[in-house]
């Protein structure tokens, strides 16, 4: 089914039907939403579906990510140059380090290494992952935004906002391997079957690449701007969040064919996966979390803060 | 609190902004357009609660009546212009730009721009009591600057725009000359970067501060009686200011929102009287002149200024 067609009265509809109780019980634990422009974390109770206090960041935090031993909950804070360190379960804070512009950023995964983009100084450090130690800086241009890593960590690519192109770095030898026009405006990144599928902002298409060389192998349309992509749970889709037309498409993993079309307006940007199968999305524009049964289409929202940007659940929480 | 105004400027980046950059492939400008909405929309806001209160209150008890107004139509044009328009997008993008580059530069040299609250790390968490101390290191900063711009010939010869007005209302606030808005942008600018200013963390206390530089301004009789005057800047403090013996060297009440600079570096007035304003020694295009007009007007007094080795009015100051 497609939501193309009147998307607002339908989500106003599947909205309705979610409040009514139509969706499935909502998962417990808390959620961790990054509010970039009030520079706040809003920790949000799954259960209750309300935002239940507010973590104060020091200027833009963006981006987070658990560390490889799931003690810490990393949020990248890029004006205020620094990482926080929050407790998964409670959200207090238990350290800052002074790290440049942390805009995008994630560990390896054979856990060697934290890789940091630094999306306004064009710039993507390289840390030991052990001991959050710079080991490299690799000045690419411009805009260094999403990454992801082969599955055996020899590789991490990155995407160059700014100059439309992918940027591969070899790990073992800490170089660039190559660094390839991809498309208009890449964003996000994920490695797919042996492909790299690269959201391209500026067009309404993910590009699929070849990761020995950076060729361009094939388009994928998902709607304009697409933005951001994630494989669900099992690994048998991939949502993609296309940031203009305000959609959410659903690609089936093997095949690359789209499965289906939600209407998810407000500016769909990051999104986690909760065990009840929902799917949690940060709406840039619209101070709010959407909250997906990807089977039924039904969208709740919560409120949040004034630009929520990455957000991680963690079901597990008391 | 935020949020009409956050929805407002989501609405603008959703609706207007996205599909425009979308269609001149400028995604890339994504984040910052949004940020410019939400100045913008602030902005408008600011307009609207300054009119609605400062409007009533100059009818209510002007110090002056003119036969027409004509000369102010061209302040209403400077305050759409400064707070709304095209001004925040270029402060914008150019705060931005400038911030990035130096700070980049900076951190490739080993130094990342410090904070306020790493530089004393107990205001961490302690958000309004930040902002506060914030406010008055940039008042403090905008005294200086303020008073400086008196001191240079040059300078005051631009910045003699503002004064020559001389039916001065709540509009006259954002009266300035491009090239003062300029000089004035990149004081800022600096300051910022020695102590990372967070200003769109607090939106609406920034538009009190907007709004309480406007109402110095307004052509009303209103004095804050004698403690409220030595704690916040009334219309009748800063009408001083702007008396005909105020402009140019040896002015008096340079502050914007604190008197306490004034008293501190003893150019306080704290007398009754309510003047009239106005810089005689300027050109009359400067006071009753087109935008167009003043902007050139400036630009030649300024370049007879840098042209003389001191400036005939700066004697008949007080």
């Amino acid at each position: 089914m497609r939501l193309s067609l009147r998307p607002r009265l339908l989500l106003l509809l599947t909205l309705g039907a979610g409040l009514l109780g139509a969706g499935p019980a909502a998962a417990a634990g808390i959620a961790f939403a990054i509010d970039s422009a009030a520079a706040s974390i809003s920790v949000v109770d799954m259960a209750r579906q309300m935002e239940i206090r507010r973590i104060p960041a020091l200027r833009e935090p963006h981006h987070l990510v658990l560390s490889p031993d799931g003690k810490d909950l990393i949020v990248g804070d890029t004006v205020g140059n620094q990482l926080l360190f929050l407790d998964p379960a409670t959200g207090d804070i238990k350290r800052r380090l002074t790290v440049a512009d942390p805009y995008q950023l994630g560990f390896s995964p054979d856990r060697k290494w934290l890789v940091v983009n630094g999306l306004a100084r064009n710039q993507v450090d390289v840390y030991d992952a052990a001991t959050y130690k710079l080991v490299k800086r690799f000045p690419l241009s411009s805009m260094p935004s999403h990454l992801v890593y082969s599955p055996d960590s020899a590789m991490v690519y990155v995407t160059l906002q700014g100059t439309d192109r992918l940027a591969a770095i070899d790990l073992n030898t800490l170089s660039v391997r190559w660094n390839q026009v991809v498309g208009k405006t890449p964003a996000g990144v994920l490695w797919n079957n042996g492909k790299l599928l690269v959201a391209a902002m500026g067009t309404d298409s993910l590009s699929v690449v070849e990761p020995a060389d950076g060729r361009v192998l094939g388009r994928i349309v998902t709607g304009k701007g697409a933005h951001n992509l994630f494989h669900s749970p099992d690994k048998q889709i991939i949502y993609v969040n296309n940031r203009v037309a305000g959609t959410v498409v659903a690609l089936d993993a093997a095949t690359l064919k789209p499965l289906r079309t939600y209407a998810v307006p407000g500016g769909p940007d990051d999104m986690d996966f909760a065990p009840d199968g929902r799917i949690w999305i940060t709406l840039r524009f619209a101070e709010k979390l959407a909250v997906l049964d990807p089977a039924t289409g039904a969208i709740q929202t919560i409120d949040v803060g004034r630009s929520p940007h990455g957000i991680w659940l963690n079901p597990k929480a008391p | 609190m935020f949020a009409p105004f956050d929805l407002a400027a989501g609405w603008v980046q959703e609706h207007l902004l996205l599909p425009l950059l979308y269609q001149l492939g400028w995604m890339r400008w994504e984040d910052l357009a949004f940020g410019w909405a939400l100045f913008a929309v602030y902005g408008a806001f600011q307009v609207a609660i300054t009119f609605a209160v400062c409007m009533p209150l100059e009818h209510w008890r002007p110090v002056e009546r003119w036969p027409d107004a004509k000369a102010v139509t061209v302040d209403v044009l400077y305050t759409v212009i400064s707070r709304v328009g095209i001004l925040p997008l270029l402060t914008f993008v150019a705060f931005y730009q400038i911030q990035v580059a130096l700070n980049g530069y900076l951190t490739d040299h080993g130094w990342v721009p410090p904070t306020l609250e790493l530089l004393f790390p107990s205001l961490i968490g302690q958000q309004m009591l930040t902002f506060v101390l914030y406010v008055m290191i940039l008042d403090l900063s905008e005294y200086w600057r303020h008073r400086l711009s008196h001191m240079f010939g040059w300078w005051y010869a631009l910045h003699s725009l503002h004064h020559a007005q001389r039916q001065m209302t709540f509009w006259s606030d954002d009266r300035n000359h491009l090239l003062d808005e300029v000089i004035g942008f990149l004081w800022f600018t600096a300051v910022a970067l020695l102590i990372g200013i967070p200003p769109m963390q607090f939106p609406l206390l920034v538009l009190l501060l907007r709004f309480l530089e406007s109402l110095s301004h307004a052509n009303v009789r209103l004095s804050f009686g004698w403690l409220g005057e030595r704690l916040l800047i009334s219309p009748r403090f800063h009408r001083a200011h702007h008396g005909v013996r105020g402009a140019g060297r040896g002015s008096r009440n340079y502050g914007g929102v604190l008197p306490w600079w004034d008293r501190l570096f003893r150019t306080a007035d704290f007398s009754p009287d309510y003047v009239p304003t106005g810089d005689p020694s300027a050109p009359e295009a400067l006071a009753t002149g087109g935008y167009l007009m003043q902007q050139r007007a400036g630009i030649g007094r300024m370049a007879r200024a840098l042209g003389k080795p001191a400036r005939p009015d700066a004697k008949r100051s007080a």
